[in-house]
Parts: C-alpha cells; sequence; structure tokens
C-alpha cells in the first residue's frame, strides 16, 4: 500500500511538470472587457435602429415616428427568447405581419426584398452573430425570467448585458466576448437573489458559487453566484 | 399538448407543414470540439435558417410531442414523437395507451432510424437489366396500368404482410376492383398455429391473457418477454406478476429446447427434448388427476398412458420436477398456462398447442387468466394475419406460372422463404412484378418495378392490433415531421391511386389517402362514441389521442374442454445422419430481419449471448466438448436443404441434441448496416408443415455440424469470464424465503 | 481545477458527498433498479443511444473493446458448475453508478470530471484532455472513450441519420470520454423550469431515458432529498445509507430480508444507484 501510494505521488509530480498547460489555464480570465465581434453582412440590413431606437434621441419629446426609432420591444419580435432556451430568430410571417400594413415603406429596398422571400415562402438566410461554441449552452429563458420578469428590468437592459447596445446599431453586432471567464465576471458578482421576485430553493447559498462558500454579507442577503458546476452549460 | 387549430392546419394542409418546419440550425447537435477556446465561434459564418410560419406551439429549443402508432412489428404500441425543430429526434410510449403504457422496446424506438436511414428507396426505379432506371411515378402508374390490361383478376397477386384498418380496406377494394381474390397475407414468424388452437380451445384465436393475474405461468416456449405476440405490453403484467397478488410473488416456469429471454427470466428453467412439450402437458395433466384433480373421462382417457415415468422419459424432464410442478399448479391457482411457438413449431404443433390449451381447461384457468378479447366492430378493419401457409400456396402457383402481375409490400419472402421452397426461382415466373418497398431488399431487387414508400413516420394510417389489452383501439399512424425525400409516396396514396385508375368515379371525392382516412373515421363517428360531437373536434382529439378507443364487446369464451382429437406422435427418433434438430430462434429486436438495417439493433448485444453484428451457432458445452468444439470455431450447419456457416458460442441454455442459429441476419441486400452480416437460417429450412394448419414447421429441421477448421473472434460484449461474477457480489438473488416482498416499497 | 489545485485542496476533493457543509440542498439525484424486475431486453439501452446522441461504432470496433453503451445490461450464469442454467440467467443494468467518493474524479489531471451540487458525477467534454485515467480507476468500467471522430464518420451518422441527434446533448468529437449522466438534459431542464417557478422539480417530473423506457418499469429514478420521492422511500426501506460502505443490515448473522445492495460499496466509491436483489421461488 505504501509503495503504491509513493508511485501514485511520483505520477503526480510527473503530471505536474507536463501538465503545466493545464495549470495555468485553470480559471478562465475573469474579464468585464467588451469585445466587439466583426462586422456581419446579413442578406437584409435589418435597421435596430429604426425598430427599437429611441423615438427621437435628441428630443425625447417628439414622437415624429419619420425621425428615430419606434420603441419596440425587444420581446416583440423576439418571442422565444422567454419561453426557451435557445432565442432563435423571428418567423419572417412576424416582419410580414406589420409590414404588409405599412404602405408608406412598402417600395424602400430591404422590404422589397423581404416580400421576395415571403411571397416565395423561403426562410431568410440569416447570419448567426452570438454564436457560442457548440459545447456551451446558455439558457435565455432562464436570464429573462430573473431580470425583466422577476426584478422588473428594462429588457432592452436585460438583453443589453449580453447583446450590447442593440438599439443603436443597424444589422446587430457582437460587443462582448461571451467567453467564459467573462461570463464568470459576471456570475461572480453579488446578485442579491432573496430580493423581491428572487427564488431561494433549500439552502443552496453554497452551491451557488464555483468553489468556496460565501459568507453571508452583513445584510443577510444570500449572494446567488450563478451556475455552481460546469454541467449547468456544458453538457 | 397541441392545440386543436393547429392540428387542422397540420393536418389538412400537408404542404403548409413544409414551411413551418424549417429547420432552425441546429449547432447544438454539432461536433463539441475537445479543447478550450473560442475555436468553434464563428461569427457571422454560421446560417440560422428561421421559420416562414411558425405555428404557436412551435417554439426553437422547445419540443413537440405527436402521437401516433409503432410501426416496428404488430403489437400496435402507442408512441410519442418528440419532435424538435422539424425534426422527430426520440419515440416514447404514450401513457394514455391499453397496450404499452408509456413504454417501449428497443425493437420500437429504432423506428427512427427506420425513418432516417441511408438506405431508403427514393425514387421509382424500373429495371432495365441488371440495374434499376429512376422513372416518375405518373410512369410508374401508367406502366402498371398497362400491365394489367387485358389480364384476369386470377392472373394477378398480391402478397402483403399483415394489414390492418383502412389499409386493409382499400388493399381489399384494389384487388376487388382487378377482380383478383389472390390476397395472400405473409408472416415468417407468426402466432398461425396459435390461432387455430386457441380458436378451437377457446372460441376465438386470440383471447386476452391475464399474466397479471396469475399466481404460476407455465409457458411451453412462449417468449412474452422477447418477440412473443405483444412483449411491451406482457413485460409491464409481468412486472405486476413479480410484485405479486395479494403479496405472493408469481411463479414463472418456462418449458423450451432453447432458452429465449422468457426463459431466462424464468424460477424454473425446464430444458426439453426437441417437440414433446405437448407429451409434457399431456403428463402434467395425468398427474394432476393422480392428485386428486377432476378430469373429465376423455380427458383422462386421452391422458392415459401418459405416467410420469414414460413422460420424463420422453422430454427429458425429471420427475422430481414433474412432481414440483403440478404441486405449485394445484396449490397457487388461478395460474397460466401459454403455449409458443417453440412448442408449435413441428409437424405436430398443433397437437402440442391442443395438449398445452387442454392444460389451462383442466387448471380452470380459462375466464380467469385467459378472457375474452374485444374486438373492433368493423370486420373489414381487423387485421389480415399472416402466416406461412399462404406463401406456400403463393409458391406453388407460381411456380406453376399461374401470375402475369404480382404485388409485394411489407414482406421480404426472398430472405424468410425456406430454402427449400425455391421462392426466388419460382418467382422470376411472374410475369411483372411490383414492389412497394422502403429499402431496396432482397424480394424487391428482384422486381420489374420498385416504388418507393414514406416511413411510417411520415405517413398517415390506422391500425387495428391483433392482441386487444383492454377492451378495443384503432390506433391513429400521423406524421410526426415533413417527408425526408421529395419521391417517395405513402402505401394508402399508391392504393388509392391504384383503385382510381379502376373505378375513378367511385373515389373521386378523396384527393388524397388522408382525406379518405379522415371521410371514413367521420363517417363511423358514431359508432365510434363521438356521434354527439362535431366533425372537426372529433377529428382534432382523435389526432390528439393517436388512439380510438371503444368500448369492449363482451363476448363469451366458448372452448371446447374436450381432448377429442387429441393425438400426439411419440417422442422423435435419432436422426443418424443428421443428428441435431436445428432451432432457429426468434429475437426480440431482429425478428424476421426486415429491420436488420437500422444499426442500434445490430449494435444492441443478443441479452442472452451478449454477440453482435453477427450469426452464431448456440450449442451445449458439454456437446461441444465431446466434438472438441470451442467457442469462435466455425461450423458447417447442413441440412438436407442446404448449409450455412457460422461461429459457434457455448450456450448452456440449451438441449444438447439440439443448436440454435438467430434469424435476422445474413442479409444479401437491404442496406449498408445488414448486408454482409451473419447468416441466413431460413435458407437451409426443411420444407415440413404443421399436420393441421399447414404452417411451416420452424423447428423440424434436422441438421449436422462440422468443423471447417477455422477459429475467429466472436464480437460479443460479456467479459473475458464469461459472465461469471467470480465470486464478486454484484448480479446477486434470494429466494423467496428469505425476503419479505409485501413490506416493499 | 488543474493539477496544483487538485493536490492543494486534495482532502476536499476526496471527501464524499454529502458532508455536514455541503448538504445535498435541495437536489441529490439517485436511482434504484429492481433486477427482479428486470428482463434483460435492452429497451434501456437503446433508449439511452437515441437520447444521449451515442455513436454505433460497428463491428470491427465493437470487437476492440470500443463499443459506446453508456447503459449496458451484463448477463451472468450462476458461479456454480451446472449442466443448464435452471434458474435463468441473470440481467444487470450497469451504467455510471455516480459515486458520492467518485475514483474517476480524482484521478483526471485537468478536473473535466468533478462533483457537481446536486450529486452527479459531471463530465465536461470541452475540458477533456483524453488520458483515461478516470476510466483506468473506475471499478464499474462504465466509461467510455471516444477512440475516433465519430461525428465525421460516415459510417456512423451518414447523411440523413445526423438528424437523429439529440440538440440537447454534445456530440463528442475523438479524443474524449463520455459516460451515463443521469440525462443531465433532463434534469437541468426540469431544475430550471422549477427554479422559475420558485419550487423544487416533483417526483415524477423528470425521468431519465432508459426509466421512461423499460418495460416493466424496474427502474426508479428521482431526488433522494425528497421525502416524497419513491427512491428515497425504496432506500429507506431496504435501509441503504448512503455514506457507509457497509450497510448495517448487512451485519445481522444470516443475512437480511431486505434485497437492497450497492455494487463493489466495500471500494467506498458510495455509488448512488441502489439495486434490488433477484429473487427465486423456493417452491419450484
Amino acid at each position: 500500500m505504501h509503495r503504491f501510494l509513493r508511485l501514485s505521488f511520483m505520477l503526480m509530480g510527473l503530471l505536474v511538470a507536463s501538465g503545466s498547460y493545464a495549470a495555468d489555464t485553470q480559471k478562465p480570465t475573469l474579464t468585464t472587457e467588451d469585445d466587439l465581434g466583426p462586422q456581419v453582412t446579413q442578406p437584409i440590413e435589418f435597421p435596430h435602429y429604426r425598430h427599437a431606437g429611441l423615438k427621437n434621441p435628441d428630443d425625447p419629446t417628439n414622437s415624429d415616428p419619420s425621425k428615430g426609432g419606434m420603441e419596440i420591444d425587444c420581446q416583440y419580435c423576439h418571442t422565444y427568447a422567454r419561453r426557451s432556451a435557445v432565442a432563435g430568430i423571428p418567423p419572417l410571417q412576424k416582419c410580414i405581419g406589420c409590414h404588409q400594413n405599412i404602405e408608406s415603406v412598402r417600395n424602400k429596398p430591404r422590404i422589397v426584398e423581404l416580400f421576395k422571400y415571403w411571397d416565395a415562402k423561403k426562410a431568410i438566410p440569416w447570419k448567426k452573430v452570438h454564436d457560442l461554441p457548440d459545447f456551451v449552452r446558455f439558457n435565455h429563458e432562464r436570464h429573462i425570467k430573473r431580470f425583466v420578469e422577476q426584478q422588473n428590468r428594462p429588457t432592452q437592459e436585460a438583453c443589453g448585458y449580453c447583446h450590447g447596445d442593440v438599439k443603436s446599431m443597424t444589422v446587430a453586432r457582437r460587443s462582448k466576448s461571451l467567453a467564459m471567464g467573462w461570463c464568470a465576471s459576471c456570475h461572480e458578482k453579488n446578485h442579491p437573489v432573496t430580493a423581491e421576485g428572487g427564488t431561494p430553493i433549500g439552502n443552496q447559498a453554497y452551491w451557488y458559487k464555483f468553489q468556496k462558500p460565501v459568507v453571508a454579507s452583513s445584510d443577510g442577503v444570500v449572494k446567488a453566484q450563478g451556475p455552481n458546476d460546469c454541467w449547468h452549460c456544458h453538457k | 399538448m397541441i392545440d386543436s387549430s393547429s392540428i387542422k392546419q397540420l393536418a389538412g394542409h400537408p404542404f403548409d407543414r413544409r414551411d413551418f418546419l424549417k429547420v432552425l440550425g441546429w449547432s447544438g447537435a454539432a461536433v463539441a470540439l475537445s479543447g478550450c477556446g473560442n475555436t468553434s465561434i464563428e461569427n457571422g459564418k454560421e446560417t440560422v435558417v428561421s421559420y416562414v410560419e411558425a405555428a404557436d406551439y412551435v417554439i426553437p429549443g422547445v419540443a413537440v410531442y405527436y402521437n401516433s402508432t409503432c410501426a416496428q412489428c404488430d403489437a400496435g404500441c402507442n408512441i410519442n414523437g418528440r419532435v424538435r425543430e422539424g425534426r422527430v429526434l426520440k419515440l416514447e410510449g404514450n401513457a394514455a395507451s391499453a397496450i404499452n403504457r408509456g413504454k417501449m422496446c428497443g425493437l420500437g424506438q429504432a423506428g427512427v432510424q427506420h425513418h432516417y436511414n441511408p438506405d431508403r428507396v427514393r425514387e421509382p426505379l424500373l429495371r432495365k437489366g441488371d440495374k434499376g432506371e429512376t422513372i416518375s411515378w405518373d410512369k410508374a402508374y401508367a406502366l402498371i396500368a398497362e400491365k394489367l390490361n387485358g389480364v384476369s383478376g386470377e392472373q394477378v397477386a398480391f402478397l402483403s404482410g399483415a394489414v390492418s384498418g383502412h389499409l386493409k380496406v382499400l388493399l381489399g377494394n384494389y384487388l376487388e376492383s382487378l377482380g383478383s381474390k389472390n390476397l395472400y397475407v405473409y408472416e415468417a414468424v407468426a402466432p398461425a398455429v396459435q390461432r387455430a388452437a386457441n380458436k378451437k380451445a377457446y372460441g376465438t384465436e386470440m383471447p386476452r391473457f391475464n399474466i397479471n393475474k396469475a399466481k404460476v405461468v407455465l409457458s411451453f416456449g412462449a417468449d412474452f418477454l422477447g418477440s412473443w405476440v405483444s412483449p411491451v405490453h406482457f413485460s409491464q403484467q409481468y412486472a405486476q406478476f413479480r410484485k405479486g397478488v395479494d403479496g405472493q410473488r408469481g411463479v414463472l416456469v418456462q418449458v423450451e429446447s432453447k432458452m429465449t429471454l422468457t426463459g431466462a427470466n424464468a424460477d424454473r428453467w425446464l430444458v426439453v427434448r426437441p417437440g414433446t412439450e405437448g407429451i409434457l402437458a399431456l403428463g402434467i395433466i395425468n398427474a394432476l388427476g393422480a392428485s386428486g384433480v377432476t378430469l373429465s373421462g376423455d380427458v383422462a382417457a386421452a391422458v392415459q398412458g401418459y405416467d410420469k415415468a414414460r413422460v420424463s422419459n420422453d422430454t427429458g424432464v425429471s420427475v422430481e420436477h414433474l412432481d414440483k410442478l403440478v404441486a405449485l399448479l394445484k396449490e397457487r391457482t388461478p395460474s397460466l398456462v401459454l403455449a409458443g411457438s417453440a412448442a408449435e413449431g413441428y409437424a405436430h404443433g398443433s397437437q402440442n398447442a391442443a395438449a398445452i390449451n387442454l392444460l389451462n381447461q383442466v387448471l380452470g384457468n380459462v375466464g380467469k387468466t385467459i378472457e375474452a378479447s374485444a374486438s373492433v366492430p368493423f370486420p373489414q378493419m381487423i387485421p389480415a394475419k399472416g402466416n406461412t401457409a399462404a406463401l406456400k400456396t403463393l409458391n406453388d402457383d407460381l411456380a406453376a406460372g399461374k401470375y402475369k402481375v404480382l404485388f409485394t409490400y411489407a414482406t421480404n419472402p426472398v430472405f424468410t422463404a425456406p430454402g427449400s421452397m425455391k421462392f426466388k426461382a419460382n418467382l422470376a415466373k411472374a410475369g411483372f412484378k411490383v414492389a412497394f418497398a422502403h429499402y431496396l431488399d432482397e424480394t424487391a431487387l428482384e422486381a420489374d418495378l420498385v416504388l418507393p414508400l414514406d416511413s411510417a413516420l411520415e405517413d398517415w394510417g390506422t391500425q387495428v392490433p391483433e392482441y386487444m389489452a383492454e377492451g378495443a383501439q384503432i390506433n391513429i399512424q400521423q406524421p410526426l415531421m415533413e417527408k425526408l425525400h421529395a419521391n417517395t409516396q405513402g402505401m394508402g396514396d399508391i392504393l388509392l391511386t391504384l383503385v382510381k385508375q379502376r373505378e375513378a368515379d367511385k373515389y373521386k371525392d378523396f384527393a388524397d389517402y388522408y382525406g379518405y382516412l379522415r371521410g371514413s373515421l367521420l363517417t363511423i363517428k358514431g359508432a365510434l362514441g363521438s356521434g354527439g360531437t362535431d366533425d372537426d373536434t372529433f377529428w382534432d382529439e382523435t389526432l390528439t389521442s393517436g388512439i380510438i378507443k371503444l368500448a369492449g364487446s363482451a363476448e363469451q369464451l366458448s372452448g371446447n374442454a374436450s381432448a377429442a382429437g387429441l393425438q400426439l406422435p411419440a417422442a422423435a427418433a435419432a436422426d443418424a445422419q443428421y443428428s441435431f434438430h436445428l432451432i432457429p430462434s426468434v429475437t426480440a429486436y431482429l425478428r424476421d430481419g426486415r429491420h436488420t438495417n437500422q444499426p442500434w439493433l445490430q449494435e444492441s448485444p443478443d441479452p442472452l449471448t451478449t454477440i453482435v453484428w453477427d450469426s452464431w451457432v448456440e450449442i451445449h458445452p458439454k456437446k461441444a466438448a465431446e466434438l472438441g468444439i470451442v467457442e469462435g470455431d466455425v461450423l458447417e450447419v447442413s441440412s438436407r436443404t442446404g448449409s450455412i456457416r457460422a461461429q459457434a458460442y457455448l450456450f448452456p441454455g440449451i438441449h444438447p441434441d439440439a443448436i440454435s442459429i438467430p434469424l435476422g441476419r445474413g442479409h444479401e441486400a437491404l442496406g449498408r448496416y445488414a448486408k454482409g452480416y451473419g447468416v441466413n437460417p431460413f435458407q437451409i429450412l426443411d420444407a415440413v408443415f404443421d399436420q393441421e394448419t399447414g404452417e411451416l414447421a420452424l423447428h423440424e429441421t434436422r441438421v449436422k455440424i462440422s468443423k471447417v477448421g477455422q477459429r475467429i473472434i466472436v464480437v460479443k460484449d460479456e467479459g473475458a469470464a464469461g459472465g461469471k461474477p467470480e465470486q464478486r457480489r454484484i448480479a446477486l438473488s434470494k429466494s423467496t424465503d428469505q425476503v419479505k416482498l409485501s413490506e416493499e416499497v | 481545477m488543474s493539477v496544483s489545485n487538485l493536490l492543494e485542496n486534495w482532502s476536499q476533493f476526496r471527501h464524499f458527498h454529502p458532508v455536514d457543509d455541503k448538504p445535498h440542498d435541495p437536489y441529490k439525484w439517485a436511482m434504484s433498479i429492481d433486477i427482479d424486475a428486470c428482463s434483460g431486453c435492452n429497451a434501456c439501452s437503446v433508449a439511452c443511444y437515441a437520447e444521449n446522441n451515442i455513436p454505433v461504432v460497428g463491428k470491427e470496433r465493437f470487437q476492440h473493446g470500443q463499443q459506446m453503451h453508456w447503459m449496458r445490461i451484463e448477463r451472468y450464469w450462476p458461479d456454480h458448475d451446472f449442466d443448464f442454467p435452471e434458474q435463468g440467467a441473470e440481467f444487470l443494468p450497469m451504467m455510471c453508478q455516480q459515486c458520492e467518493a467518485a475514483p474517476c474524479e480524482t484521478v483526471c489531471p485537468v478536473g473535466a470530471t468533478n462533483h457537481t451540487a446536486d450529486g452527479l458525477n459531471s463530465q465536461i467534454y470541452n475540458r477533456c484532455i483524453g488520458s483515461r485515467y478516470c476510466s483506468a480507476n473506475c471499478p464499474f468500467k462504465v466509461r467510455y472513450f471516444n477512440w475516433y471522430d465519430y461525428p465525421t464518420d460516415e459510417t456512423v451518422w451518414p447523411a440523413e441519420m445526423n438528424r437523429q441527434l439529440n440538440p440537447d446533448v454534445s456530440v463528442r468529437g475523438k479524443g474524449v470520454m463520455e459516460k451515463c449522466t443521469f440525462c443531465v438534459q433532463r434534469l437541468r431542464a426540469a431544475e430550471v423550469t422549477a427554479k422559475g417557478e420558485g419550487r423544487i422539480v416533483r417526483e415524477g417530473e423528470v425521468q431519465t431515458a432508459c426509466q421512461q423506457a423499460c418495460p416493466t418499469s424496474a427502474i426508479s429514478f428521482g431526488n433522494l432529498v425528497d421525502p416524497e420521492s419513491r427512491v428515497h422511500k425504496q432506500w429507506q426501506a431496504q435501509q441503504v445509507e448512503m455514506n457507509v460502505d457497509e450497510q448495517e443490515k448487512d451485519k445481522e448473522p444470516g443475512g437480511s430480508h431486505l434485497r437492497g445492495y450497492r455494487i463493489l460499496e466495500e471500494l467506498r466509491p458510495y455509488p448512488s444507484v441502489m439495486y434490488l436483489e433477484r429473487v427465486r421461488e423456493s417452491a419450484i
């Protein structure tokens, strides 16, 4: 038995030497830095600023729809996000639902293009902008439930945590790194969950931390710190 | 679940479905690259296809479930298909089903691999010499019409697997329109002898067996946990039976010459000399009589002479076991005695079955554990039951060159006909052969015209199970997804088109088979117990549930408890030249081999031998030692009809005078996962038939074996220890006197 | 978790769960399998292939021992000599036992397999470097290694066959280890739903694929710390304790009339799967 133990320690030593790569990357780099993704060319240059932007950025009281945006809630079109782990892309039918009644822009090039797809009953081959590795499973529904439904934060703010200021963009462009360290940086911030709208279940405090238990803060609020094991996102 | 308006949308306009079932991109299922880093992030490169139109309940990332019916065997389990982004991913059981109650066997689950199979036929093919040439459906239909022109009804035949429901109705109508009565319903592995024996003994071909109500089940080779009649249903009954009636655990005794999956679960597995099952049954009756059970005069006369010593000598079952069994049957009632294919596969199979059924009468089980089953009140939809006698008649007719046009559907006789029939050669004598096929199987390869079929997961249909679990039911089969291949058609649609060629007027109201199905079911809505509901509601509810349940008509069993005509031959004498009985075994997943091209089934180890991807010859270790055979020796197995070669596997669960080779493998066609794996024992079966029913006696072939001098490694799952736990506490057992089952949760 | 991390925190990693400062709360997923009910039919195994994107490796690779069946049925014959197996065969469904002190976890050089809060033994494909130490150290031999790049192998998932793949489960590439996950994708989905509704997952709300398919309902699965769950009741009735290496009831002289046992318990992996012994009639 004793000999066996020594052997295994020797093996361990070997590993420490050869496994330095693993040792170096033991933890993802925590970062909150923005990281701008590449400009993506879409089949139709969808103007997010026109749909979701403020009605008039310079003068909030001016509501002339021909200027500025229309302040449409993200969830009006992106309805799947609150109902599913994946956000999906709105069906073409959604675009047409409104646009068939908006004669004023019917002849604009993008709208003409849009109706070409509709008439042919063809799906628009949108390019993926926020692409995670295939072994990463982000849950949209959970985040919207928490931030929008339970904490009543504005949709654009909640979506913006990961998607950036989409209302100012034409076609969306990735503005956060979406790397694991970036996710973790947010999850290691202390989000009070027993505040109104929270859902404490059991005695979860410990497990809501990547490694060690958090001491309850002085105000007695239990801090939740996001997913507690790798299998939440990688499975 | 699904709301009714969307079902209407689904159902009414099959082509609308294409739009909203568009795949949304399925990156989640793509390769997970190992290692960290953002290696698979390709911003702006991957396309995400969105829906053009989507029903409210279709949400990317959220599965939708549709109810339908399993088509992998005829048991008629109701399934629940999981559909994501327009693709069917998994088949699960429908919990509302009386047959399978939410459960599924492996064969059923592999239905998705039938649907997505890369070897499916995709285009109509017309024979040009040795090759098939793609033609259009219009041309194919025109060709059929042309070939039928001037041909009389007697010169046309249709060979089909078991069919029921509206497909059977349409098939009947089509043949009628051709003036033909030549419908041959052929199933290579079917309980045909049993149906006849049950009809005699109980007055109905397929009564309901209540394994869960029995305290003792004595099964003569009925593999009810594996492949017999309705295995998923019986498996659930079996689980209840083990939990016990009144806290007393049910006892299973299995009598057979080769251990089946059911035998492997028996409390007592009794090996009998092949073919002597009936003798044992009569011996038990005799012993019961001797122990005080009242026997009627003719029964007593029939079993006279079947004393313990003689029976033990004939069957090989020891007197001690016989005594214990008789005591058990006498003490614990009700019991249930089952006759399975292993007892019926002999020239005297019907007699064996009669003797076994008589045992139920003597034990008073009829009416208790054997009850009348309910039937669907529409005779035209009741299943056309397959058997092998039909094939024999067809084969004789083909040999005589009787048929100018032959259709084949859902059966593969070139593969499954016993070699002695020379079916392939006789088939060539038919004038024009049309095969409706999913794969280019052995039979389709002989055809002049091959018409590709939709899979069961993309087609409409109704199915009536032969074995009814509770009340009666009609199963609905509906598409779980958009058609995978543009140029396949549903069998119903094909038959409708064909029948329209003959009687266009009669069917002009039906645009397609879906319309025919809907129309037909609506006309009998009242009889289905939904007279008060409006058409659309009825239809939506029917599709949502996938089952139409009917109150069972309270039939009475009217059996014959007498032993009149029961005449068992003496135990078969040894054959000096062909010294082994060949037991072609029917395995739960491969059956007659029609699904062998589904890789899950090929790689699913045989439960008893754990062998995968190949055939084997089971031989008893003692016999093997006598003959100097070890595992992996390639054996030549020769019958009077032919010979095949396969690896030896030493298997303790077989009579030393028998060897067993599983059916289902040894395809020369069918597809990449089936072709070239294993051997086909159908090829060497002798033409021996049951004397009463004319069924092929599957177990009557005698063979001799010899080593060919080659040894291969048997590809199997069991470890080097050959399945011995070697003193470790792994799979533990207790006997009933050591446990208190009634105290368990 | 790196090697240095592992060495620093050795005692913590070697800890079996739960311990006082890390209770299983609110979930501890566990199973019980009644091998008296199990008929050995393999339906569970096929269900597992369908649910978890398991590659069919083919004859040759199977011969090399490279089969990937996360859920397998082991078939045993009695240990003593016999002419015929008169009490049938013994079938044992075997898959990852989700040990509470898992031997595989401590030997992973990169921390690709570790314990989760809800008592699972996780396997992180993107973390795995393929050392196969875990498999070598697994007493149950239920870990399977990807010797080939099955996703790009035309014989495994040819063109249409890959459309059956479950999008909720990663398809594993060459060089990573994999094993039964207790259908973690289903568990997580149920946990997230429950959390959104401010409750815990109810008994019966989530099933593993094998449990769902099993024609004889031999497999029970659920939350061991939920007193309402069938698994909890079964473990309790069978007097099987999670955190011991020999059950009290087994110390009784003459043995216990209870059927519950855990396989290779004496090696102290503290498995989360309890088996119920097969029963055979004594009167026949």
